[in-house]
């Protein structure tokens, strides 16, 4: 237990001191924008085709039971408020963290074995500011962005298995989907996500920056990046969802 | 007053957990020299170039480059020391996601922010040159065989013009053939930037063909330090049987 709570120490204050380190010059502009294609423009095919198909997915699901009820005027929001509340965020930040986090740690963890961290270090350039402040900075602002296109990709998906069930136009699609959605439904649920994306960033660079066990120390940091990274983002959701109920209460009802 | 050593380890001690890796190691290299380290496996060889160029501490005494003691110098201040050293790491570590070129470029354009663009280009392509890999620049390190890719590490180090080079196994893993053009490289690089040189090396042909003096690690202790004929004749076996060449 005494480990555990060792381990959430550091891994704790590697984020903060990330998080100070994003404010302090010099700025590693050149690394970072690579980041953000890598974290960004690289997740956002999976991002796309996973929103489209949980959204297809999703629509052919409740269509069977709402019809029973005659509710079937009510699909396009449903798929709405799931996905901007909940979804869209929560399965953004599950695939980000399968793709990138295990990129991440291998990535860094690979540089450690092959002396690369030593080489960037020996010409007095920080590599902690080069190599995981950069790429935990990338991750928070890079989630929200993601969740917008799985949100909107999903919506698509809805709209098309509702069309061919129904022939329903995509201006009453739109109309009913977002009718119930309020502002307040929408951004902080998305915004959430930067905390996803801080999460990612600090589990993964964490077990990649302090790896020392050669080749098998890589493939423990890519395994252990994921597992932690996403059992985090589950635990920090339901504290997050709480804490927004909370904020705005009206999402609540 | 005679002239500071390039280097000057004063008294060395260094652990890892429970292993004492460096124990009470003391010695001088002289401005210009070349310096072989030899020894057994995990005797802390490495250790003492990554004491050199400030990558590690040492648990007490004094790690001097030329009249500074870097053991308590501030970040700057080893920035500034390390803009005169270059460091060939044993596995080459080219960062593998940048080209050859951009790996040249990167201590130039951290340590040396004097230079235009078009003046680090040129520094890039003529160091390229020297170690025969113009032709190479655009590769990735992935795309390089081990020869070439200690080469390029080699390129790496020198393209600041180092005084201090500091070399881990340049023939490891390499024929004889391209370790003996390692060799080579390096002592034209001893000749023409009359840097100084610490080699750290297993390989006993290469040691007595560069260094001007070997310095013998075993178990973290010095037990040997002269020219390699000096060292044919020391009464410790590990020394005699580590330089010797048959």
């Amino acid at each position: 237990m005494g480990r555990f709570f060792t381990f959430i120490g550091e891994v704790s204050s590697f984020g903060l001191k990330a998080l100070v380190d994003a404010f302090r010059p010099p700025f590693e502009w050149e690394f970072f924008v690579a980041q953000i294609e890598e974290i960004g423009w690289r997740s956002l095919p999976l991002i796309l085709a996973a929103g489209f198909a949980l959204g297809v997915v999703l629509s052919m699901h409740t269509r069977g039971t709402l019809v029973q009820f005659g509710a079937e005027a009510l699909i396009p929001s449903l798929q709405s408020a799931s996905f901007f509340n909940e979804l869209g965020p929560l399965i953004t930040a599950l695939l980000v963290a399968g793709r990138v986090g295990a990129g991440i740690g291998a990535g860094i963890a690979n540089m450690r074995v092959t002396e690369q961290i030593d080489a960037i270090e020996s010409l007095s350039v920080d590599s902690f500011k080069m190599l995981v402040v950069t790429r935990i900075v990338a991750c928070i602002l890079i989630l929200p962005m993601l969740t917008l296109f799985m949100d909107f990709a999903s919506m698509a998906g809805g709209f098309l298995a509702e069309y061919f069930a129904s022939h329903i136009s995509l201006q009453l699609y739109l109309d009913r989907a977002f009718k119930t959605v309020e502002w307040a439904n929408f951004i902080p649920p998305t915004l959430k996500t930067s905390v996803f994306g801080f999460i990612i960033g600090t589990v993964s660079g964490y077990f990649g920056y302090t790896t020392d066990e050669g080749s098998q120390g890589v493939q423990r940091a890519a395994t252990n990046s994921v597992v932690l990274s996403s059992l985090l983002i589950i635990l920090a959701d339901v504290v997050l969802v709480k804490a927004i109920f909370f904020l705005f209460p009206r999402n609540a009802v | 007053m005679s002239d500071p050593a390039a280097v000057e380890f004063d008294h060395v001690f260094k652990t890892f957990g429970n292993r004492k890796v460096l124990d009470d190691v003391s010695f001088k290299i002289s401005e210009g020299e070349a310096l072989c380290i030899m020894g057994r496996s995990g005797t802390g060889k490495s250790t003492t170039l990554r004491l050199m160029i400030g990558l590690l501490k040492p648990d007490s005494g004094r790690v001097c480059i030329g009249s500074e003691d870097i053991v308590h110098s501030s970040e700057k201040d080893l920035s500034r020391l390390r803009r005169h050293m270059g460091f060939l790491f044993q596995s080459a570590a080219l960062l593998d996601s940048f080209t050859l070129e951009d790996n040249l470029a990167l201590p130039l354009r951290r340590l040396d922010k004097s230079k235009s663009p078009s003046e680090i280009k040129r520094a890039v392509d003529e160091t390229l040159e020297r170690v025969g890999l113009d032709l190479d620049i655009a590769k990735m390190p992935s795309e390089l065989s081990g020869g070439m890719r200690k080469r390029a590490g080699l390129a790496r180090a020198l393209v600041l013009h180092p005084k201090l080079l500091l070399i881990d196994e340049p023939s490891s893993g390499l024929d004889r053939i391209t370790a003996s053009e390692i060799d080579d490289l390096l002592l034209t690089v001893k000749k023409e930037y009359r840097a100084t040189l610490v080699i750290v090396t297993h390989d006993v042909r290469g040691a007595r063909r560069v260094g001007d003096r070997i310095v013998v690690l075993d178990q973290g202790r010095l037990i040997g330090f002269g020219t390699a004929t000096e060292l044919d004749k020391s009464d410790h076996e590990i020394v005699r049987r580590l330089v010797s060449e048959s």
